[in-house]
C-alpha cells in the first residue's frame, strides 16, 4: 500500500447474504460427505469378506496419514490464492474415494481410496476456515464460526440418522453411493460463494493492517509462538480424555442392555449434535463479549464431569441425559478451537498453517485415547477408566487455567 | 476331542473348510516335507491335483454374512473362524452390537450354536441359538487370550490358549 495512512482492518465490501448462505449449505453437504464414510469403511468391507486384519490395516493408514498430513494440509490452503478451488478439488477427492470403495473394493484400491480421502480432509477443514475468515474478517469470525459449527452438526446429525437408514434397509455400499451423489448438492453450493468475496490474505490470517509495514512472519514463527503450543498442548490433553469415552460408554451401554443398547447409542451420538446445533452461534457471539478464556473454561470443565458421571451412572436412560455434556463441550470445541487458532495467528499470513499444528496435537491426543482407555478398561473395570479419563481432563483444564491467556484482541 | 487340544489357529480368509485345512498345512513347511503315511502306498505322484466339484447348492462362504438370533435379532456379522491344530472348527467370531461403530464388540460363539440354511437360498440368513439377551454380557474376543465361547445354551466355556 502506497499510501502512509494504514487501510482500515477490514476492506468496506461486505460479504453478500447469498455468499453466506450458500457456505452454510457447502458446510452442511460436506458433514454429509464426511458422516457417510467414517463408521461404514468397516462394515462395508466386512460384508465384502475383507478379514479384520486388512481392515485394520486400511484404517490405520489412513489414521496415519491423517495425522502427519494436518501441518502440510495447512500450509497448502496458506499458499493457494483460491480457497474455493482448494475446497471443491478436496471435496472432489473424497467423492472419487467413495466410489473406488463402492466400484472396486479390492486392496490396493481400497487402501489408495482412504489415504487420499485422509489427505483430502486435512485440506478441507482448514480451507473451510479459511473461507470463512476471508468472507467475514476477523471482527465477525466468531459468529461465523458459530453458524459453520450449526451447519456441521445438523449435517452430521441428519447424515447419521438418514444413511444408518440407508445401510439397514439397502446395503453398505448403497451408503458410499450416496455420498457419490451427495458431491453435486456441494458443489453447486459451492459455486454459489462468490470469489471475489473472498479476501485471499484475510483467509490466511493477514489483514491489511497488520500486513501494512511488518515484514510477513515465516511459517517456522508458529512454533515458537507460545500461547499456540500451550493450546495446542491443552487441546491434546482434551481429546486424550474425551475421544475414548463415547465408544466406552458405548461398550458398557451394549452389556448392560441388549434391547436398547442400539437405539441408546443412536441417542448418544444424535442429542450432543442436536445441542451443537442449537447452542454454536451463541458460544460465538459470547466469545466476543466474554473473551475466549470463560467459553473455552465451561466446555473443558464439563468433560472431567461427564468422566465422573459415567464411572458412577449405571441406568442407562441416564447416561444420554449425561451426553447432554458432551453436547455443551462439542458446541464450545467447534467454534472456540478455529477462533482462537484465528486470534493467535493474526497477521501472520499462516491461519491454516496454525490449525494444522493444532490438528496434529489433536490428532496424537485422540488416537493414543483409545489404546490408553482400554487397556484402563481391560485391567482395572470400566469406572475406574473413566475416572482415569476425567482426571487427564482436570489436569488439562487446569493446564488451561494456569497458562492459556486470553486471545481476544483488545479492540475491534 | 473337544478342549484337550491347546494349539489353536485362527484362519483369517477362511472361505471352505478344505481351503483353511489346505493353507495350514501349506504354512507348515514340515508337514510336507515327511513321506506321505503308508495307507496309500500304491499311489503314483499325480501330475494334476485332484479336483471335487462343489455346486452353489452344496458350499457357499461365510465371512461377512449377518447372523439372526432364534428371536430374529439381528446378531452381527461373522467375522472371522476359530480352528483347532486338527482343521476343526471351534468357534465363529462375530461383530456384535452398536450403532455406527460404537460400542460393537466381537464374541466367539460356539460352532455347534450356528445352524446354516441351504446354500444358495437368496436372503437366508444364517441362524444362531442365542439371544441378544444372552450375548450381551460375553466378554469381548481378543487375539492372544484365552478365548471365551459362547455356547448354545449361553453358558461360557473357557478354551485355555
Amino acid at each position: 500500500m502506497p499510501s502512509p495512512i494504514a487501510p482500515p482492518d477490514e476492506p468496506p465490501l461486505a460479504p453478500s447474504a447469498r455468499s453466506l448462505r450458500s457456505l452454510d449449505w457447502f458446510i452442511f453437504f460436506v458433514a454429509d460427505v464426511q458422516t457417510g464414510f467414517g463408521p461404514f469403511v468397516s462394515v462395508f468391507l466386512t460384508t465384502q469378506k475383507w478379514t479384520q486384519v486388512d481392515i485394520g490395516l486400511v484404517l490405520s493408514a489412513a489414521g496415519f496419514v491423517s495425522l502427519i498430513g494436518q501441518m502440510p494440509g495447512g500450509a497448502l490452503v496458506d499458499a493457494a490464492r483460491s480457497e474455493r478451488f482448494v475446497a471443491g478439488l478436496a471435496v472432489t477427492v473424497i467423492c472419487i474415494s467413495a466410489l473406488g470403495y463402492a466400484a472396486l473394493p479390492m486392496f490396493p484400491i481400497v487402501l489408495s481410496a482412504a489415504v487420499l480421502h485422509s489427505l483430502a480432509s486435512c485440506v478441507l477443514g482448514p480451507a473451510i476456515a479459511a473461507i470463512s475468515l476471508g468472507l467475514v474478517g476477523h471482527a465477525a469470525i466468531g459468529e461465523r464460526f458459530g453458524r459453520n459449527a450449526r451447519f456441521a452438526a445438523i449435517g452430521n446429525g441428519l447424515a447419521a440418522a438418514a444413511m444408518g437408514t440407508c445401510g439397514y434397509l439397502l446395503s453398505a455400499r448403497a451408503v458410499f453411493v450416496v455420498t457419490v451423489l451427495l458431491l453435486v448438492p456441494a458443489l453447486l453450493a459451492l459455486r454459489g460463494i462468490a470469489p471475489a468475496e473472498i479476501d485471499p490474505e484475510r483467509a490466511h490470517g493477514a489483514p491489511p493492517r497488520q500486513r501494512a509495514g511488518k515484514p510477513p512472519a515465516k511459517p517456522g514463527d508458529l512454533m515458537h509462538n507460545r500461547p499456540l503450543l500451550i493450546f495446542a498442548g491443552c487441546l491434546l490433553l482434551f481429546h486424550l480424555a474425551n475421544a475414548a469415552m463415547l465408544p466406552l460408554m458405548g461398550s458398557v451401554v451394549t452389556m448392560q442392555s441388549a434391547r436398547w443398547a442400539t437405539l441408546l447409542i443412536a441417542a448418544c451420538i444424535v442429542v450432543p449434535q442436536l445441542l451443537v446445533a442449537a447452542l454454536s452461534p451463541w458460544v460465538g457471539r459470547r466469545a466476543q463479549i466474554w473473551g475466549r478464556r470463560p467459553m473455552l473454561l465451561i466446555g473443558f470443565a464439563a468433560l472431567p464431569i461427564r468422566g465422573i458421571l459415567f464411572a458412577s451412572v449405571t441406568d442407562p436412560q441416564l447416561l444420554v441425559v449425561v451426553q447432554l455434556l458432551d453436547g455443551v463441550t462439542a458446541a464450545v470445541f467447534s467454534v472456540m478451537v478455529p477462533l482462537v487458532v484465528a486470534d493467535l495467528t493474526r497477521g501472520t499470513g499462516h491461519f491454516n498453517l496454525g490449525q494444522g499444528i493444532v490438528g496434529t496435537f489433536v490428532g496424537i491426543g485422540a488416537s493414543l485415547s483409545t489404546t490408553i482407555a482400554g487397556f484402563m478398561s481391560d485391567y482395572l473395570g470400566s469406572p475406574a477408566a473413566f475416572a482415569g479419563l476425567a482426571a487427564i481432563a482436570l489436569f488439562g483444564l487446569l493446564m488451561l487455567w494456569f497458562l492459556m491467556p486470553e486471545t481476544r484482541p483488545a479492540e475491534e | 476331542m473337544r478342549g484337550d487340544h491347546g494349539m489353536a489357529v485362527t484362519a483369517a480368509a477362511l472361505l471352505a473348510l478344505s481351503v483353511a485345512v489346505g493353507a495350514a498345512l501349506a504354512a507348515d513347511g514340515t508337514d510336507r516335507a515327511e513321506p506321505p503315511p503308508a495307507t496309500t502306498p500304491s499311489a503314483p505322484p499325480r501330475a494334476t491335483p485332484e479336483v471335487t466339484i462343489l455346486n452353489k447348492h452344496e458350499v457357499e462362504g461365510i465371512l461377512g454374512r449377518e447372523v439372526r438370533s432364534a428371536t430374529d435379532e439381528n446378531m452381527g456379522r461373522i467375522v472371522d473362524v476359530l480352528v483347532d491344530h486338527t482343521g476343526l472348527v471351534r468357534a465363529a467370531i462375530i461383530d456384535f452390537g452398536g450403532f455406527l461403530g460404537v460400542g460393537s464388540r466381537k464374541i466367539a460363539v460356539d460352532w455347534n450354536a450356528l445352524h446354516f440354511p441351504q446354500p444358495g437360498t437368496p436372503g437366508a440368513r444364517i441362524a444362531l441359538e442365542l439371544t441378544r439377551d444372552q450375548v450381551k454380557t460375553a466378554p469381548e474376543y481378543q487375539e492372544g487370550k484365552p478365548v471365551v465361547v459362547l455356547g448354545a445354551l449361553g453358558k461360557l466355556e473357557s478354551w485355555p490358549e
